[in-house]
Parts: C-alpha cells; sequence; structure tokens
C-alpha cells in the first residue's frame, strides 16, 4: 500500500496532466473548454501519420526482433562452456545507457564514421564523405538497430533466469530423443515456458521502444520523427496552445502502445492455436539448422557492432585532427578526459549524487514494505503490480502531465520532484531483485533470531540483511545503473536547473562536437561498469568474511 | 543594396527617450543603484540560455564567478536548448498565477521569442534598462538596432548583449570562389550534390538563413518590415519556395535530413561532408580553428547585397524572484571588463555592444588591440547589414517550411 501510493500518487496526476489538457481542459491556466477541438490539430499537423506509424513500425520490429536474437543467442550457447560466462559478457551491454548504444552506431555508420573510413579511399575512391542517407535513415531502420542491440542482453539475461528455473537439460534431450534438432525443441518445448516468465517484460519492452525520446533523437529520421519526438517538439514551442497540442499527442501515443500490446496479445492467441503449432512442428522439424546458424552469425555481429561502436566513441574522446578518411586520429591527447572531468565535476557528481539517493532510497522502501506486509499479513500480491505500471505507460506523455502540474504547484526545489519521479522507474528493477531473495529467506534464521530475543528491527538488520547482502547490493547497484540512465525525467522534471551526464551527452550529440561527445559517452561507459565492479568487489570480499 | 537606414519611426523613440528618460535617472540612479546591490547581495539568479556551445557556456561561467567574487551573487546557468520552451513555461506560470516565484529570473533572448514575451506581457517592465550605470557605455542614440529587437522597440525591457551577422565559412584549399549570392548558390548546389545544407528549421539558424534568401529574392523588401498578413503577403513567399523547390533534393542527404544546429555544421565542414557552413557569431570560424576543429585555410564570407544582422539581447521576466540579482549581473555583462572578454575570439568572440566612443582611452585600446581571429571578417567587410523582418514571419516561414519540406518525405 505504502509502495502503491508512491507510485499511484504520482501517476494518477501525471495521467490526468495530460488526459484533461488533451481535451483542451485545464483551468489552472485558464483553459476549460472541454471539446475534441485538439483532436483535429493533432491530426492536421503536418506528416504525423508517418510520425505515428514511424513509432508502431520501429516499437514492434525492436521488440519482436531482439526476442528471436535472445533466443538464438541462447539456443546456441545452450550446453557449451560459454552459457556460464555469458552472464558476465552481457552485463556491461546492459548496464551502458541507451544513449550510448545510439552514439556508437552514429560514430560506425555515418557517412565521416568509421566504417567508411576503413573502406575509403582505396576500395571506394571517395577522398570525401559519400552523400549518402544513412544513421538517422528514413524508415527507423537504424532506430530499431539501436533498440535491438540494447534489448536484446536484456532479453537474454532474463531468459536465462527463467531457464534456471525449468529443467532445460532434460527438455531439451527430450526434445533431441525425439529426433528434433535443437532450434525445433527449442521452439516447441522450450520456448513457450520462458516466454511465459517473459511475457510482462515484452509488453514492458513494447512500451518502451515505441515512445522512446533518447535514442530517437539521434537515431529516428527527422523529417518528420516519431511520434514520442514530435511530442517533445511541440511541447517546447511557445504558445500556450502547444501545451494542449502536446498533451493529447501524449494520449495518441498511449494509444498507439495498447494498440500494439492488443496486437501482440492477438499473435499469441494465433500462435496458440492448434493448427499453427501442428504448421510449426512440420516446418521447424525439416532440419534446416544452417538457416538458424546464420542468424547466430548475425546476432554475433550485432554484439560486436555495439562493441565496437563503443569503442569508438572513446577514440572520439582522446583523437585529435581525425578528419576524413584517416582511420586513426592524428594524435592522441589523454588529457581531454581530465579537461572533461575538471569542467564537469558537478555534473558528474550530480549524477552519481542523484542515482545513489533515488536507489538507497528504492531499497529502503522495499525492506519497508516487505516488512510491513509481513507485520500486517497483506496479501501482496494484489498490490505489487502497481509496482511495474510506470513501465507500461509511455514516459513521455506521462512527463508531459506531471510538468503541468509542477509548475501549477510552482516548486522551487527540483531535486526532490527529480528523485520522485526517477524512483518511479528504479523501483521496479530493484523491486525484481530484491522482493524474492527477501521473502526467500529461510524461517529457521528467524526463528534462531526470536529465540535470542531479537525484535523485528534488530532480525531484519542483524540477521535478514546480512544474509541477503549480495542480493540487496545488486540491486542497489541496478538502481543506480537505471537512474543514470534515465533521459526524459530529467530533462523535464530538472528543466534546466538539475542535469545529468546523459542529458548532456544528448545535447552534444546534437551540437556535433564530436570529441565531447565522445568524452561524455565515455564516462557513461565507465561510471555504469565502475558501478559493477566495485559491487562484484565487495560480494566477493563480503561473502569470503562471512563463510 | 538595402544597408540599415536608420527609420524615422526609431529616431524618433530614441529622441523620446533620450529627452526624458535619460536625466530623471542619472540623478535619482545612483542612490538606487546602491540599494539595488545592497539587496542583490546573496541572491541566487537562474539564467536561462541557450547551453549548446561550450565556449558560451564557458564564458558564462567564468563571467558567475566574478560577480559571485564582487557582488555575492550565485547565477546558476540553465542551460536550455530553445528559447520558446522558456516564453511557454513563464506563460504556464502566468496562468497559474504564480507572479512572484518565477523558475526564470533572466532570459538570453531576441526576436520572436521577445516580440512573444512582450506581446503577452511577461517582462519586467518600468524601463530598468537605463537604471543600469554601464548602460552609459552604449550609444543608444546613434544605433536604433540597440532599441529596436527584428522592428519591436524594446521599450526599456531588454539590455543589448551582443551583435550578430550571418556569416558563411568554406575551406579555401578546395574552394576558390564560394557562392555570395541566393542565386549564385542555388546554381552551386545544383551543380555539387548533396554538399550544402542548414539546421533544420525552426532552428534559430536555419530558419534565419531561409529569411536571408527570402530578402534576396523578394521584390519589395520593405513589405518585411510590415506585420504579416496572410491574405496579402502569402504570395510574396514564393520566390523563397521556388528556391527551395529547386535546391532541396540536391541537399545533403537529399534533403531528407538536417543537422539539428549550426555547431553540428562545423565538423561536416572538417570532415567535408559539405562545403559551406555558416553561423551567426562572426568569430565562429576563427575559434573553431583555434580549437582544432576547423583546419587553417577556412575563411569565411558573406552574401553580396549583405546578410542578417540583429542584436541579441538579455531580459528580466516579470516574476523573477531575484530581480535586482538580475540587475546587477546584466550590469556586470555590459562592462568594458566583461565585453572586452566576449569580444576575445579565444573566449567567445561576440562583438562588443559599447560604443568606442563612450569608453576611457584605456578600454578603448584594449579593444582595438584584440586579435581578430584568422577566418573573421574585418568591419568594412561586415559593413553590409540586412534587417531582420517583422517577427510574424517568423512562425508563417517555419511552419510552411515544416510542411512542405520537414514532414513529407
Amino acid at each position: 500500500m505504502l509502495l502503491g501510493l508512491i507510485v499511484i500518487i504520482p501517476m494518477f496526476f501525471g495521467f490526468l496532466g495530460f488526459f484533461l489538457p488533451s481535451f483542451g481542459y485545464f483551468p489552472v491556466i485558464g483553459q476549460n473548454n472541454f471539446g475534441l477541438s485538439y483532436f483535429y490539430s493533432s491530426f492536421e499537423l503536418p506528416g504525423i501519420s508517418k510520425s505515428i506509424i514511424l513509432s508502431i513500425f520501429t516499437g514492434f520490429f525492436s521488440t519482436i526482433l531482439a526476442l528471436f536474437f535472445s533466443q538464438v543467442i541462447i539456443l546456441n550457447i545452450f550446453q557449451t562452456k560459454i552459457y556460464k560466462y555469458i552472464r558476465i559478457i552481457i552485463s556491461p551491454l546492459l548496464a551502458l545507457p541507451h544513449i550510448t548504444m545510439a552514439v556508437g552506431l552514429i560514430f560506425l555508420f555515418s557517412p565521416s564514421g568509421l566504417f567508411f573510413r576503413l573502406i575509403s579511399p582505396w576500395l571506394t575512391g571517395f577522398d570525401r564523405p559519400p552523400n549518402f542517407f544513412i544513421v538517422p535513415d528514413d524508415y527507423g531502420i537504424f532506430l530499431i538497430l539501436g533498440l535491438l542491440l540494447k534489448e536484446t542482453p536484456f532479453f537474454l539475461l532474463l531468459s536465462l533466469s527463467a531457464l534456471e528455473q525449468l529443467p532445460a537439460n532434460q527438455l531439451f534431450n527430450v526434445g533431441k530423443s525425439l529426433q528434433h534438432h535443437s532450434f525445433s525443441t527449442w521452439c516447441l518445448l522450450i520456448f513457450p515456458l520462458i516466454y511465459k516468465k517473459l511475457r510482462l517484460v515484452v509488453f514492458i519492452v513494447i512500451a518502451f521502444a515505441a515512445s522512446v525520446v533518447d535514442m530517437s533523437l539521434l537515431l529516428a529520421p527527422s523529417t518528420p520523427s516519431t511520434l514520442a519526438i514530435r511530442i517533445f517538439q511541440i511541447y517546447q514551442t511557445s504558445d500556450l496552445d502547444s501545451i494542449f497540442v502536446a498533451s493529447n499527442l501524449a494520449l495518441i501515443q498511449l494509444f498507439i502502445i495498447l494498440v500494439l500490446i492488443l496486437f501482440w496479445i492477438i499473435l499469441e492467441k494465433i500462435i496458440k492455436k492448434n493448427f499453427f503449432y501442428i504448421f510449426l512442428i512440420r516446418v521447424l522439424s525439416r532440419k534446416k539448422t544452417r538457416f538458424i546458424d546464420s542468424f547466430f552469425i548475425v546476432a554475433m555481429v550485432l554484439f560486436l557492432l555495439s562493441t565496437i561502436g563503443i569503442l569508438c566513441s572513446i577514440f572520439w574522446s582522446i583523437g585529435e585532427n581525425w578528419y576524413f578518411p584517416k582511420f586513426l586520429p592524428d594524435t592522441f591527447d589523454f588529457s581531454n578526459i581530465t579537461n572533461f572531468l575538471y569542467k564537469n565535476q558537478s555534473l558528474v557528481l550530480m549524477s552519481i549524487y542523484i542515482s545513489f539517493l533515488v536507489s538507497s532510497l528504492s531499497i529502503i522502501l522495499i525492506i519497508i514494505w516487505v516488512e510491513l506486509a509481513e507485520i500486517l499479513n497483506i496479501k501482496y500480491f494484489y498490490f505489487e503490480w502497481i509496482i511495474f505500471i510506470p513501465l507500461f505507460i509511455p514516459q513521455i506523455s506521462f512527463l508531459v502531465g506531471l510538468q503541468s502540474f509542477i509548475v501549477m504547484l510552482n516548486f522551487q526545489d527540483f531535486l526532490i520532484p527529480l528523485i520522485l519521479v526517477e524512483l518511479l522507474y528504479v523501483l521496479p528493477y530493484c523491486f525484481i531483485i530484491l522482493t524474492p531473495a527477501l521473502r526467500e529467506i529461510k524461517k529457521e534464521f528467524i526463528k534462531v533470531g526470536l529465540s535470542l530475543g531479537k525484535n523485528r528491527i534488530e532480525r531484519l538488520w542483524q540477521i535478514k540483511i546480512p544474509l541477503i547482502f549480495s542480493t540487496l547490493l545488486t540491486s542497489f547497484g541496478i538502481g543506480m545503473i537505471v537512474s543514470l540512465s534515465l533521459y526524459t525525467p530529467v530533462y523535464f522534471i530538472g528543466a534546466g536547473r538539475i542535469t545529468t551526464l546523459t542529458v548532456e551527452a544528448l545535447n552534444l550529440a546534437l551540437s556535433g562536437s564530436r570529441q565531447d561527445l565522445g568524452l561524455a559517452t565515455f564516462f557513461q561507459v565507465i561510471i555504469p561498469i565502475s558501478i559493477l565492479l566495485i559491487i562484484a568487489y565487495l560480494n566477493k570480499k563480503i561473502t569470503k568474511w562471512r563463510y | 543594396m538595402s544597408v540599415i537606414k536608420i527609420n524615422k519611426l526609431f529616431c524618433l523613440f530614441v529622441t523620446v527617450s533620450t529627452i526624458f528618460t535619460f536625466p530623471s535617472i542619472s540623478i535619482a540612479g545612483k542612490y538606487n543603484w546602491n540599494n539595488i546591490v545592497k539587496e542583490a547581495s546573496g541572491q541566487t539568479v537562474y539564467f536561462h540560455a541557450w547551453g549548446g556551445a561550450e565556449n558560451i557556456n564557458t564564458y558564462i561561467n567564468w563571467a558567475a564567478e566574478t560577480v559571485k567574487k564582487t557582488y555575492n551573487i550565485n547565477v546558476k546557468h540553465v542551460k536550455i536548448s530553445d528559447t520558446s520552451n522558456v516564453v511557454s513555461r513563464i506563460l504556464a506560470e502566468k496562468n497559474a498565477k504564480n507572479n512572484k516565484n518565477g523558475a526564470v529570473d533572466l532570459v538570453w533572448i531576441n526576436g520572436e521569442n521577445f516580440s512573444s514575451m512582450k506581446r503577452n506581457n511577461l517582462l519586467l517592465k518600468e524601463n530598468w534598462v537605463i537604471e543600469l550605470p554601464n548602460s552609459k557605455f552604449l550609444d543608444f542614440k546613434n544605433n536604433p538596432s540597440l532599441l529596436n529587437d527584428f522592428g519591436i522597440p524594446t521599450d526599456g525591457m531588454e539590455m543589448p548583449w551582443g551583435v550578430s551577422q550571418l556569416n558563411f565559412y568554406y575551406d579555401s584549399k578546395y574552394i576558390n570562389m564560394p557562392p555570395k549570392s541566393a542565386l549564385s548558390l542555388k546554381k552551386y548546389i545544383l551543380n555539387n550534390r548533396g554538399r550544402f545544407t542548414f539546421p533544420q528549421p525552426p532552428d534559430f539558424v536555419g530558419t534565419s538563413f531561409l529569411k536571408q534568401i527570402l530578402i534576396e529574392l523578394i521584390a519589395d523588401k520593405s513589405i518585411l518590415k510590415r506585420e504579416y498578413i496572410k491574405s496579402e503577403h502569402e504570395k510574396m513567399l514564393n520566390p523563397l519556395w521556388n528556391w527551395l523547390d529547386a535546391v532541396t533534393p540536391h541537399l545533403w542527404r537529399n534533403g531528407k535530413n538536417y543537422p539539428s544546429n549550426y555547431l553540428s555544421l562545423t565538423e561536416l565542414v572538417a570532415d567535408r561532408e559539405i562545403d559551406i557552413g555558416m553561423a551567426f557569431n562572426i568569430a565562429h570560424a576563427s575559434n573553431a580553428i583555434s580549437e582544432g576543429k576547423l583546419t587553417n585555410t577556412v575563411k569565411s564570407y558573406i552574401h553580396n547585397g549583405g546578410t542578417l544582422a540583429n542584436v541579441h539581447f538579455l531580459s528580466i521576466p516579470y516574476n523573477s524572484s531575484s530581480i535586482a540579482s538580475a540587475k546587477v549581473f546584466i550590469n556586470f555583462l555590459i562592462s568594458p571588463e566583461a565585453q572586452l572578454k566576449k569580444q576575445n575570439k579565444d573566449f567567445w568572440g561576440d562583438p562588443s555592444v559599447l560604443s568606442s566612443k563612450k569608453l576611457m582611452p584605456e578600454w578603448k585600446n584594449k579593444f582595438l588591440n584584440l586579435p581578430r581571429g584568422v577566418a573573421t571578417l574585418s568591419n568594412e567587410e561586415l559593413d553590409l547589414k540586412l534587417e531582420e523582418p517583422h517577427p510574424s514571419w517568423v512562425k508563417v516561414i517555419e511552419d510552411k517550411w515544416i510542411k512542405k519540406y520537414g514532414s513529407n518525405n
């Protein structure tokens, strides 16, 4: 309930804040003509239908492809030696903000990027960058690619966790003994079981991908852009009417996501039908493994791309005089890094500070909630789904709505609202990791505590927390990483008064200073990976000391 | 050639303001000013200013540190990406009846945004501009552009901060003669497919480029001084649309994608993705050369008929919560010290608004001795300045451009 209120109150105002204005009703700023006129204004915006189609297209295809590739990768490494290490391999990729992936793609594939430098001028004859229309392209392909690079590891990680709870090895062997090759075994026996656990996450990813702002600003076409960017731009124009049009578009954005999810559910239903299943078995049981292997190669190439793209950003941060078609910079200057840090120390510190506060607060709230639920004997599963609502509502819609209220309430402090809003996005991730561990502590330990005359707080502090300390640390670290990667909440709620590295990196990306952008990206890579390393180190140290 | 002519109306305005305001303020002003400085101490100014350029941010940071030391004022630079966002915020605050504690204390502004704020009564009135002691270094009398923002009288609600003029740059190693008019530019674009572009309107520089082309092509330039009336003026824009119709498919990335602002043109020129860059800061190319972002063979130029010139201003919203400290900070920003540093190409390179005639000889010399920068045009070369059209044209041009070229690929 407590957690529910923390989530529900802002969500309620955020929803109201774009729902009412989208019908022209917003009495605080002197408008109360309830009606449909803003729907007309929205649909009269030039190119709006293309924006909507673009959002649907990129949201759907990035999700389905990421899901597909995550399964192709697991299937190919399942029962091999790499399987053990895959978590370690993908965790840095997971920790990076979306925007670093977008920056990497730009550094690689723009006409003056690394790829064309590699083959110019000896192969292409280009002594200057070609006039090619790629990154961003006109169809959102690169946006899909960028999202794909980021969501595939996410699905991969969650599938791994799901697999651990399944008798996967047995199932796999049963399939093989029935003369199915590994791909059809996977599709018919294992994937349905994994999917059951992934289903809600798939919806979250759809909602995110179809409304993403930061990645779209860099990778989506600009004439016109996706719906999320249109909302973003219209919100920034100077007349008051724009708030209403932006709110209306925010409602349309929410509607689009609902339609996409509905469409996905219909697809699920079709696939579940018997005739389709039989069809699948027939098609898949033919031995066409080479076909699937080629997808694995594609997946590996994608993985390689994201790594090279990020390395490339680091090169840009220290390279000087690096004009086309030189493959490498003339000179390297490492002092750029210290200069950037010196100039932006408050920015870096602020980013870490906010994420630290938000993540700590999440952990504390979760522990209080779990304890309270236990004391009061609440049937928690009736409430806990509420925590995940923020992930299903498009960030841009929610924030446009909330912003209207914040202007009205005239907060003089920007940090507290920002932390409360970030909490909505960080809490669910900490919750998923921490709560099961808290609830699965063996009752025997608690009984020992009771018999030693420890009260509830002492039991929590001296028994429970030490027992789950490593999970708690992981949860805390993930919380910080999620907070560090947030763009839209900081942009809207921070209102320029509070900025973080992610917001600054995007400004730099749009201002075209590749060196500064490389530097910002460098820190966006270093900070989350350091957090992961610190957690791994602490975990190791503490476990050693305990047992 | 349409060089700025001193409009009769401006003259009248200047005379009126000189007669009525100057003497009265100079006596009462001194006393008031000490009080203002006292009141300002300890206050915090939220300065909303475009934060896209590193050198400008560094300059603002220096100014903030200096006033902290001298006046104990905390200036917080709120880096915004688009000033129109500030206008809509204050408008929303006004409608929510937040008339005292607005989030914005000081804003860097001009043109359409100023006109919109003035129209909606969002600016501090009371003619505070002349109240500031350092305003004595500005020659309002002989320079009407300091009192008019895109043709709209500033009425003491804006302090001039710097001077801009649209200018272009190219690498002289590869190009002998850059195209110096709208018509020759069109020819150039058609012959060099994919090698020219401009920032995507409604970006400030992008829209200004469109206005520049319009001014060069329109038959009767005086029409642009008047407020846009659809029934009368819609056809007047046709030369611009015809020019763009011919040129757009031959632009960089076939006119389907545009850079987001003028800074991103710099690296496109450096990599030779495009041939010509543009900026409003006359020292932009020199700046980029000294930062190593452009090679030193890059040169600047303006069109033969002149280019758009304007003044950019500082203004205080009516609901600012620290009016006194905003004034003290503005007064510092127009001091000879701050303006000298601003004009230095190694910091920002933005020309001073101060009149050399009104400066003490030592400061005058300091300004004269500033290095000009290898790629910066001389004052004589920049002499041909075009006046900004009435702000009402901006929205029309932007909306139509978005409709025609920015949304139907």
